[in-house]
């Protein structure tokens, strides 16, 4: 079992008796990019800036690297990184200076702060004013932000928002980096299922405050396969047949509906029918996207 | 850990027109008060022949209270602006800092600035003094400190409560209507009861006892700080 660097335990925040984040266990291990899935206000951000300590949880702890937030808050943050939602920034001010400003706060060494610009390319611009950054560059400033004090929990809120896909790509490749070459965990929210599934090894889903999924990638990927379906001349019977032969399905419009199986597994399966007299007309593969098993999550359909 | 933040603030200020604001406000009651002796100089130096420092010191004490509040209030506003813009409190308040330490050294700065105001003003007095030739009288120093500083005490209270006020809202029109309509409540506040707060500016300097309103402004302005300061830290920050 890995070391765990966040735990939640029946978090719940409610808004004027609106619950926005309900009853929500969260549990990310070291070293991982934890995936933070839900649409737009399923109540990503509140729990983000619940574990930042910039809202009060209406019932339920949170605990950061075995310690309780609310009693060693400074001495969590200390070691976590942050970017929340849209980027901060103070744009009269250049990189340089928005990042001494954060550097004066956290008191690490100057050099820090051109090694997070290398990390995040921006040299040669620190010393633009910030307001004339594209949205990207704001972005990539906001993630050397919370890389300055060289922390050892990374919470990104949404940090490809808005941007155009090669800047997705760069900041997708810069979090995927962090792990292997830092040991950082990173914990990243997204509302795109895609993103999370290129970065993340690990994946929370959460709808409507509630978490309804929480695996790995893989696992995920396992569940949204598909199934095989058999079109043949007597489906009942060939249901039976495949029953006893220990693959239970279902009839679906006219046709045997049976889980995924290994190939030599469905050879056996369509000789045992042939010889069985049954006329196969058609045997298909149906595969699930995992967007459309996400869908399938997230509206509600069903609860895993 | 104050003393971070400060050094933070201090850098984050720069380019917002606070140093201006600072500059403006002795600058301008000094500009306004030469201008006044300038045009009435025979009628003005007749007046008060016998004392003429004392005339210029009056004359621009009629207008420090207001002065203060409105500087005040603008220097809170700007200050917080800075962090309320681009919504920075979620990236400062998720640094490894205290709530009070951030409005510790918010306080801090604001109070320097006004300071910076207050002291500039005094030596601004008397060089217009010296300007307006009356540099044959003995400079009465202890009024010209008076002058800037005792008012200073004494606005704290609302000092205290601007900032409050700016660093808790987003929108700063609130704090910035209010500031003025207490800037222009304290015209007329040389008539209400000297229980009155807005009142204690002027009453730290025309009243026979001037220390005992800098004095109370200081302890009210300090108990007000305490509702702030708490209610800061524990507000949910969105």
């Amino acid at each position: 079992m890995k070391e765990t660097v966040i735990e939640t335990r029946d978090l719940v925040k409610e808004y004027r008796g609106r619950a926005a984040v309900e009853h929500l266990n969260l549990n990310i291990g070291k070293g991982e990019i934890y995936g933070f899935l839900g649409p737009n206000g399923a109540g990503k951000t509140t729990t983000i800036r619940m574990l930042l300590g910039l809202i009060k949880p209406t019932s339920g702890s949170i605990e950061i690297f075995g310690q309780g937030l609310r009693r060693n808050k400074l001495q969590i943050l200390r070691k976590v990184g942050s970017l929340v939602e849209s980027p901060s920034y103070y744009g009269h001010l250049s990189a340089l200076d928005n990042l001494e400003a954060i550097r004066r706060i956290l008191d690490v060494p100057k050099s820090r702060i051109a090694e997070v610009l290398d990390i995040v390319s921006l040299t040669g611009e620190e010393k633009r004013p910030v307001k004339g950054f594209s949205l990207g560059m704001k972005q990539r400033l906001g993630i050397a932000a919370a890389l300055l004090g060289s922390p050892e929990l990374l919470i990104l809120d949404e940090p490809t928002n808005g941007l155009d896909p090669s800047g997705i790509q760069e900041i997708r490749s810069l979090i995927k980096r962090l792990p292997v070459e830092e040991g950082i965990t990173v914990l990243v929210s997204s509302h795109l299922l895609s993103e999370i599934e290129q970065m993340a090894g690990t994946v929370g889903i959460i709808r409507s405050g509630q978490m309804v999924y929480q695996d790995t990638i893989a696992h995920l990927q396992q569940q949204a396969a598909g199934d095989l379906r058999i079109a043949v001349s007597e489906p009942e019977e060939a249901l039976i047949l495949a029953g006893r032969r220990g693959c239970s399905g279902t009839l679906q419009e006219g046709r045997i509906t049976l889980p995924r199986m290994s190939d030599a597994r469905v050879a056996l399966l369509i000789k045992e029918l042939v010889e069985n007299g049954h006329a196969i007309y058609r045997i298909e593969e149906h595969r699930q996207s995992l967007e459309e098993f996400f869908l399938q999550v997230v509206e509600g359909g069903q609860s895993l | 850990m104050m003393w971070r933040s400060f050094s933070a603030d201090w850098l984050k200020i720069r380019g917002k027109g606070l140093w201006f604001l600072v500059f403006l406000g002795p600058i301008g009651l000094l500009a306004m008060q030469g201008l006044n002796f300038g045009i009435r100089y025979d009628y003005l130096t007749k007046q008060y022949h016998s004392d003429l420092w004392g005339g210029l010191l009056d004359n621009v004490a009629n207008f420090v209270p207001v002065a203060l509040y409105l500087g005040g209030t603008l220097i809170c506003s700007l200050m917080a602006n800075v962090e309320h813009q681009t919504s920075s409190w979620k990236q400062l308040l998720a640094l490894p800092i205290s709530r009070t330490a951030v409005f510790m050294s918010k306080l801090l700065l604001c109070l320097l600035l006004v300071a910076v105001s207050c002291l500039l003003l005094s030596v601004g007095t008397v060089g217009l003094g010296y300007l307006l030739g009356f540099g044959d009288q003995p400079v009465p120093y202890a009024k010209v400190m008076q002058i800037g500083f005792a008012s200073y005490a004494a606005a704290l209270p609302v000092i205290s409560l601007q900032l409050w006020l700016s660093l808790s809202s987003r929108n700063q029109t609130l704090p910035v209507s209010c500031g003025i309509t207490l800037s222009l409540g304290s015209l007329f506040s040389a008539s209400l009861s000297e229980w009155f707060p807005l009142s204690w500016p002027i009453m730290a300097w025309s009243a026979p006892r001037p220390w005992l309103f800098s004095g109370a402004g200081l302890m009210l302005g300090l108990l007000l700080l305490l509702p702030g300061a708490l209610h800061f830290a524990r507000k949910d920050v969105n």
